[in-house]
């Protein structure tokens, strides 16, 4: 199949492993999936000293299978980038350790408090939900269906920040004061997960013409605001003053982007802001110090009578 | 359910020195799922693979869960989550000093011996617990004694592995000799109420017993894999079932309640019940 044919074919759940299609393709799917599969492994990564933090027995449980749903989406994100033949998933993780693996801003900001947590879990997971369930009509037929699982346990964890962000601003003052203060330090980066209004992605069109992504950036940040706004005031949050969000009063909202530090996002991007590498560093650190568990596993193969040396020497 | 001939009851019928009984057996049981959960959430996140990140969080999880059951059973004799936990001294808990010992970045052997040592006598410990004199005892072990079948197995596999390697049977045999002393602590008592656990039919086996049972079973599944056991080690000290712990223990309970306190909380929050809400 060639460009044209596959646009011409393009639609949800339209191309398979079986299906022959272009290098742009298959490399455009790639992409997108390695993206995506590195966030959930970066967000589970950010969120793991919660699991210790957490300020109870049945919080502690939530945080835990969280963080372990999220490797779990990466496992089956990489799985489904891997049948595009483009790379295998040790050449996705290695890059992903090494700085060249790219993955959502906001997993790039440490988070020190456990307020922080309903930034992530609530907002930005909220987030990534509008844009998610949208790819379940991806035209690569394993991604959408790796999105039918990964909607279903997203919503339970939307639901698991949600309940403690409504925690914390039914607790005391104090508790309330500190939730204000990490919204208003990260509503900003929440808005730029969507990216640049104005943004003329360089690969937006063509994975839009092939039925990789079936919304834009703007649809997607307008249907985020027109849900969470409501939401966070609903909680008791203040809007910040800045960055300026104008609503249009017909579903749709205007946000200044000179309100939003646009050299800092694209510092982000590039994996080069002090959060990105202490937190890529420190995930390669960690996996590295298991690299002899992975040396051993090569070395071996198993079988169903159990593992056995690969090569007598 | 058979019931035993001395059958305890319920929380409501325990005389004092039965109920004193109950909460020594059960709050280690609490304690030592609790702590070894803590410790096993290092890996998450850390594990050598995506799948055996997924298992080792799976092992964590069942052993929250169970963590809560027994905690749950304690706070029937009139305590509460926050009181045992979140509000407590470091002091107040009897877990086993092996499982509160903090994992080197990377040593994935020590998380795989200890995982074994720790599987294997809570097999032998909810054997002793299944036909136990209080009811809640009972319900819970056979309850609980499903998932602890895959968490032998987990770790029995991981050990099958590591003994065909050099390197990684090297690191096996560096941190059984570091864990067997520690592993021994869990068969050490609390204190004089363990001849009225074992009176009252509390508990089916003696402490002697158990530990009996548990070096003949490792040292015959780990000499088999080629390793040296040391079998003529003592337990070490401190101990953890006398409420004596080592510093790890307590820069753990720190960073443990921390968020709870610096929150001004005086509440654990309950979320499972409202699951369907």
């Amino acid at each position: 199949m060639n460009v044209d044919e596959t646009k011409a074919r393009a639609g949800p759940r339209e191309f398979s492993p079986k299906d022959d299609l272009p290098e742009e393709y298959r490399k455009a799917a790639t992409r997108m999936l390695e993206f995506h599969a590195n966030s959930e492994i970066m967000g589970a990564f950010l969120e793991r000293p919660f699991i210790r933090k957490a300020p109870s027995i049945e919080r502690k449980m939530a945080f835990s299978a969280k963080v372990q749903d999220e490797i779990g989406h990466g496992q089956m994100l990489y799985r489904a980038a891997e049948s595009l033949g483009i790379k295998t998933r040790e050449e996705m993780l290695d890059d992903l350790a090494n700085g060249d693996g790219k993955f959502l801003n906001c997993f790039h900001y440490p988070m020190e408090s456990y307020v922080e947590t309903p930034m992530i879990a609530f907002f930005v997971d909220g987030a990534a939900m509008r844009r998610q369930a949208t790819l379940k009509k991806s035209s690569w037929e394993p991604y959408a269906h790796a999105m039918d699982k990964i909607c279903f346990e997203e919503g339970m964890h939307v639901k698991h920040g949600e309940s403690i962000l409504r925690e914390l601003m039914n607790g005391s003052r104090k508790e309330q004061r500190m939730v204000q203060e990490a919204f208003e330090e990260w509503w900003p980066r929440i808005l730029q997960f969507f990216g640049p209004t104005d943004d003329q992605s360089t690969h937006h069109d063509f994975a839009a013409e092939v039925g990789l992504k079936t919304c834009t950036n703007d649809e997607l940040r307008n249907a985020f605001l027109n849900t969470y706004i409501p939401k966070a005031k609903k909680y008791g949050l203040e809007m910040p003053d800045e960055p300026r969000i104008r609503d249009n009063g017909d579903g749709t909202y205007e946000v200044v982007e000179d309100d939003l530090d646009w050299d800092e996002f694209f510092t982000v991007s590039q994996n080069e802001y002090d959060g990105s590498i202490e937190q890529i560093s420190g995930r390669r650190q960690a996996q590295e110090a298991v690299q002899w568990v992975r040396d051993m596993m090569d070395d071996q193969t198993t079988t169903n009578s159990g593992p056995q040396s690969q090569a007598a020497d | 359910m058979a019931t035993t001939e001395s059958d305890l009851g319920g929380p409501a019928d325990l005389s004092e020195e039965e109920q004193r009984a109950v909460e020594a057996q059960l709050l280690r049981l609490a304690d030592d799922e609790f702590i070894q959960a803590e410790r096993y959430t290092f890996w998450q996140v850390r594990a050598p693979t995506l799948e055996s990140d997924l298992s080792i969080s799976n092992n964590a999880q069942d052993e929250l869960g169970h963590a809560r059951l027994w905690y749950d059973a304690v706070q029937q004799l009139g305590y509460s989550e926050e009181s045992l936990i979140y509000e407590s001294d470091p002091s107040d808990f009897q877990h086993s000093t092996l499982v509160e010992l903090p994992f080197a970045e990377g040593d994935w052997a020590d998380a795989i011996v200890r995982a074994y040592f720790y599987d294997v006598a809570e097999d032998i410990r909810l054997s002793a617990l299944e036909n136990s004199s209080y009811e809640i005892i009972r319900n819970r072990t056979s309850r609980i004694q499903g998932e602890e079948g895959y968490h032998l197995e987990h770790a029995e596999s991981w050990l099958d592995r590591m003994a065909l390697d050099d390197e990684a049977g090297e690191r096996v045999q560096a941190a059984i000799d570091e864990l067997y002393p520690y592993a021994l602590t869990l068969f050490e008592p609390v204190g004089d109420v363990e001849n009225d656990i074992e009176r009252l039919g509390i508990r089916t086996m003696t402490l002697d017993e158990m530990r009996t049972e548990w070096e003949t079973r490792v040292d015959s599944f780990l000499t088999g894999l080629g390793f040296d056991v040391p079998t003529d080690a003592t337990p070490a000290t401190p101990a953890g079932r006398d409420n004596e712990h080592t510093d790890h223990w307590h820069d753990l309970h720190d960073e443990m309640t921390a968020s709870y306190r610096n929150l001004g909380r005086d509440k654990a929050t309950l979320i499972m019940a409202d699951d369907d809400e």
